[in-house]
């Protein structure tokens, strides 16, 4: 029932001209009578015990409303593991100890922002230092202080995988390497900073507007750490400029805001400065990667062992999902007989890693698809060669874990090689050209209920009306990824109805439909599309009766919904359009108004998702022997998305993944030092601008994937994990040159060249 | 943040401007486009209560080539203005080239040179082509006017010889003799909309017997302040160009170095790269002066 004017078209997004124009709300816009204005006082040390705190000074300045520490709060822990309540390791503001610079100790609400900083200033903190640790080598070292004192020596939790016969494996493979690499952390960068505003409602309640990807995950984390029943607390997402990972948890200025609007019966507003979130926000994961992987002699993988050390920061944060993830991702793509996974998440004193985009992937693929191009080198293999042997297909099981219901993978490795002249352009001598190879597969949205949810994990209400039109509401979560669109056009292919049509009331926690566990893990358009299209099927279901009974037609017709009408397949003429048979509809209901619900939750889908991408991308590079600055000439990509419901938004994706990926690769990193983070600017952390953005050619490979609505599956995050690979094997091919830790410099391509000294 | 407070006046002559300067002399800036003063007032890094600003000052905004008194840019020329002018294109490019690579589009729509000068920055983008083209700046105070060379003019990070109450009022640049060359190489982490790291101008001129003259060579952003290379200029005077005295030239200017670590890059790397840039500088330099391709 694939309907092409709107499946599969390039739709521009709906709300794209409101953004373009200015128009568009988001939550720093918000302004209401008596708000107050807040900051935050952060740990100046990386790991210290609070003393004492003397807030006397702060209040009393004149204009400041309110002042609070952990110690005025009810001290809930939270964290978003509720399923394990022992992950949840952090207070709405610090209580004993502060465990990074930025860590959150109190926080004021004043007349205006001005009076509040200063406020902020005035707050007296007697700190005794405790050591950093600032490595995960050095916080796993022994004798190493806890910075939690739950935590087994700093290792948070483990996550152990296992199948086939390791030993056996390595014992019959002919090649057998062993190399460790290292990624570091990078900052989402999402263009909006963090904006949240709290305003008391009647009763006790509260409502919250925020900058968020988990509207209901911060609405179950508020209500606890508040003490209020869940349904006290209404959350509601305006435009959100952006997350990728970086917005998906209860934040403590949200806390903060709810709990000083209850305390001062006034709304309260925080809002982050660029600095703040480059300084003290979420970021990637780095980690330590020790990867032992073994080949037959002619290049089949026979064992695979991944030993890994995720530095975490100072809070678990999502750092269990990512732990989870990198080691599926250690050995998706290829078919492992036999594979062992030991992934450890360390505390360190720095600002806490979480969610971001890939979620664990990029740094898994990172080291998995480099080591398969050291091996391809090694055993003379052409490296898309030697992964054609080992690819995975349609129909592979991961022990445990999943079947893989489609996958494009062995097509997507074909393409790209014609598409690139891969065979020709391999053979090149040029000084300084190289081309290289990266891969990668990704998760449609998360089996495993780590949040611990007691509803449908997607949900939708469809509401149909006389006048021709529609309402979809839902919890699903558009942060500039176009879900509000895709989600648009997934109820107009069901209904037959134009997507302009639709009008949308989506992430409001009071109004829309429990529950939808946000924006994360690509899992928007599969799970919260799955459930618009059971609501709209429901909605069919009442309308097809009016057609039938008014035609009398006989029950071995079809009904069609298409071109804003209802009628019969084989007799056209025979039907209404839509408004019509709604109108018909309501009437036969005496008033009744035509309204469905939809869910969706992944059931006997194993244990990591319900379906996978698949892709392989090649880039070319040119890289300059004396400076080793390196330029990515071009990327070609083909990826196995499924069925992309909106051609224009997956392009989107694409170009934002090598963005993100390009960024990662060549440029982005922290400055740190002694857990301080040195570039809190964008002059200084520097990600990719429009100007670097090489060329790009990209095919979709024809899949359907049958759990997903009308064939697709995940597009938005599994890209941005092969270009860093891409890249690094072409710096290889350009210069000799093997990149085992990120990002790529100038100064490390010459010391890899030998031109410069360490 | 919290938002800064100040006063910004709009004078229309010099003589007002002077005027302003010395009224509000105990809180005062001048602005001549804002790309740094305001981001610095914004941080806290610097203050002001007034601002007194040379946008609107008759003539400021000035781009003037002749050909007897060279170039004189007025403190109000914009940054794309000068890199978008046919004769500093022609007989300047290296300072052309440098006006249109640095910063952003918006911020050279905004800035002036005079600005990035007297912001003094040890990685200001026209202070080394300048330097390589002998530029001087005029200086304006109440009682007088002065001209200093631009290799006297810096004193350290954000500092200068400016005087409280004086304006840099133009930049003037002697007329290049003929068979000339010059050229301005810079590297960053990004390609493009980023700081440099390192900069390298060079300029130089061929005599009638093809021996190399006024050689002049210039780097930024690996010393306090932006620095000239005599020890390289002297090697190369007078000299017949060949490969290898060219290449000693670019070690030579690698002792005028002094660069740091710091989060661009490392003082190690910033040295190495300031003999391949001084290389191709010189190499490029001597392809144009001998009439190749600019």
């Amino acid at each position: 029932m694939k309907n092409p004017a709107i499946i599969g078209a390039s739709i521009p997004r709906l709300d794209a001209r409101q953004k373009v124009t200015g128009q568009a709300l988001y939550t720093d816009d918000l302004t209401m009578p008596g708000m107050l204005h807040g900051a935050i006082l952060r740990s100046p040390l990386p790991h210290a015990r609070i003393k004492r705190i003397d807030v006397s000074k702060a209040k009393a300045l004149a204009g400041v409303k309110d002042v609070i520490t952990g110690q005025d709060t009810p001290q809930v822990k939270f964290g978003n593991w509720r399923l394990v309540p022992q992950s949840q390791d952090e207070l709405p503001l610090a209580v004993d100890k502060v465990r990074f610079i930025g860590d959150e100790v109190a926080a004021v609400a004043a007349l205006d922002k001005e009076t509040a900083l200063r406020a902020v200033a005035l707050i007296e903190v007697e700190y005794e230092e405790l050591p950093g640790y600032f490595n995960v080598e050095d916080a796993t070292a022994e004798g190493a202080g806890l910075i939690h004192a739950e935590s087994e020596g700093n290792v948070s939790l483990a996550r152990k995988i296992k199948y086939g016969d390791l030993e056996a494996g390595f014992a019959q493979a002919d090649y057998v390497r062993e190399d460790t690499f290292r990624v570091h952390a990078v900052s989402h960068a999402y263009l909006e900073p963090c904006s949240s505003l709290a305003a008391p409602d009647e009763g006790g309640r509260v409502t919250l507007w925020t900058s968020t990807q988990v509207p209901y995950i911060v609405q179950c984390l508020l209500a606890s750490t508040l003490g209020l029943p869940e349904n006290h607390v209404r959350v509601i997402k305006l435009n959100t400029g952006g997350g990728f990972g970086g917005k998906m948890e209860l934040r403590k200025w949200e806390f903060c805001a709810a709990f000083m609007a209850l305390r001062t019966g006034r709304p309260v507003k925080f809002t982050l400065s660029r600095a703040d979130e480059l300084a003290f926000g979420r970021r990637r994961h780095g980690m330590t990667i020790r990867s032992k992987v073994g080949f037959s002699k002619n290049g089949l993988l026979l064992a695979k062992d991944f030993d890994v050390l995720l530095d975490g920061g100072a809070y678990n944060s999502m750092g269990p999902t990512a732990t989870f993830l990198c080691g599926n991702f250690g050995a998706m793509l290829y078919r492992y007989p036999a594979y062992r996974y030991l992934g450890r998440h360390v505390y360190t004193n720095k600002p806490p890693a979480g969610a971001m985009r890939g979620f664990g992937a990029p740094q898994a693929l990172f080291a998995a698809e480099t080591q398969m191009n050291m091996a391809a080198h090694d055993l003379g293999i052409d490296p898309i060669d030697l992964r054609l042997m080992n690819a995975m297909e349609t129909g592979d099981e991961i022990p445990e874990v999943a079947t893989i219901s489609s996958c494009g993978f062995k097509e997507s490795l074909v393409k790209v090689r014609e598409m690139s002249g891969w065979d020709v352009k391999r053979q090149e001598k040029r000084p300084g050209y190289g081309i290289g190879v990266g891969c990668y597969s990704f998760i449609s949205g998360g089996v495993f209920n780590w949040f611990n949810t007691k509803y449908n994990f997607a949900s939708a209400e469809v509401r149909v009306f006389e006048d021709g039109t529609a309402h979809l509401l839902t919890m699903a979560t558009d942060i500039g990824q176009g879900s509000d669109t895709v989600l648009r056009q997934i109820l107009a292919a069901e209904l037959g109805i134009g997507v302009e049509k639709i009008r949308l009331t989506a992430s409001d926690t009071a109004i829309t439909p429990k529950a939808d566990l946000g924006t994360w893990g690509s899992r928007v358009t599969l799970m919260a599309g799955n459930a618009v299209r059971q609501a709209a099927q429901k909605i069919k279901e009442m309308l097809i009766p009016v057609v039938f009974g008014h035609f009398d037609l006989n029950q071995i017709h079809d009904i069609a919904f298409e071109g804003d009408r209802v009628f019969s397949k084989a007799r056209p003429d025979k039907g209404f359009g839509f408004g019509e048979c709604v109108y018909k509809a309501l009437k036969g209901r005496r008033g009744e108004p035509l309204t469905a619900f939809g869910a969706y939750t992944p059931r006997n889908k194993g244990l990591v998702s319900p379906a996978f991408s698949f892709g392989a991308q090649v880039a070319e590079v040119e890289v300059d022997r004396q400076t080793g600055l390196i330029q990515v000439k071009k990327m070609y990509t083909a990826h196995d998305c499924g069925v992309p419901i909106n051609k224009m938004a997956v392009e989107g994706q694409l170009e934002g993944s090598i963005h993100m990926g390009l960024g990662y690769a060549l440029m982005e990193d922290f400055v740190m030092k002694d857990g301080r983070t040195l570039n809190t600017t964008f002059l200084d952390y520097k990600i990719a601008t429009a100007l670097d953005m090489p060329p790009s050619e990209s095919v979709e490979i024809d899949t359907y994937e049958p759990e997903g609505p009308f064939g697709a599956k995940e597009a938005g995050e599994g890209l941005v994990s092969p270009t860093a690979p891409a890249i690094a094997e072409a710096v290889f091919h350009a210069t000799g040159y093997r990149c085992a830790d990120l990002p790529i410099t100038p100064p490390k391509v010459l010391q890899g060249l030998g031109r410069l000294k360490a | 943040m919290a938002t800064p407070h100040f006063t910004v006046h709009q004078p229309a002559t010099l003589e007002e401007a002077l005027d302003l300067l010395g009224r509000h002399r105990a809180s005062v800036k001048l602005l001549a486009g804002g790309t740094d003063l305001i981001m610095k007032l914004r941080a806290g890094a610097t203050s002001a209560d007034h601002l007194v600003s040379l946008n609107r000052v008759g003539g400021l905004n000035r781009i003037n080539y002749q050909d007897e008194d060279g170039l004189v840019l007025g403190a109000g020329a914009r940054i794309s203005d000068v890199a978008a002018h046919p004769e500093v294109r022609k007989h300047y490019p290296a300072l052309a080239h440098a006006c249109s690579v640095m910063a952003t589009t918006q911020i050279r729509n905004m800035g002036t040179v005079a600005g990035n000068l007297a912001n003094a920055a040890p990685s200001a983008d026209t202070a080394a082509p300048l330097l390589a083209y002998r530029g001087s700046v005029v200086l304006v105070e109440r009682g007088g006017r002065r001209q200093v060379k631009l290799e006297e003019f810096f004193k350290g990070p954000g500092l200068t010889v400016l005087e409280p109450m004086e304006i840099l009022e133009a930049i003037r640049v002697p007329v290049p003799p003929n068979r000339a060359g010059s050229c301005y190489l810079r590297l960053s982490a990004r390609s493009q909309v980023d700081i440099a790291a390192v900069g390298v101008a060079g300029f130089l001129a061929l005599d009638l017997d093809g021996c190399m003259m006024g050689v002049r060579l210039a780097l930024a952003s690996v010393a306090p302040t932006p620095v000239r290379c005599p020890e390289a200029e002297a090697l190369l005077e007078g000299q017949r160009p060949d490969p290898q005295l060219l290449a000693r030239a670019a070690v030579a200017c690698v002792r005028a170095a002094r660069p740091i670590d710091d989060v661009r890059a490392t003082a190690n790397y910033r040295r190495a790269m300031v003999q391949v840039l001084a290389g191709r500088v010189l190499q490029k330099s001597l392809a144009m002066a001998q009439g190749g391709a600019q």
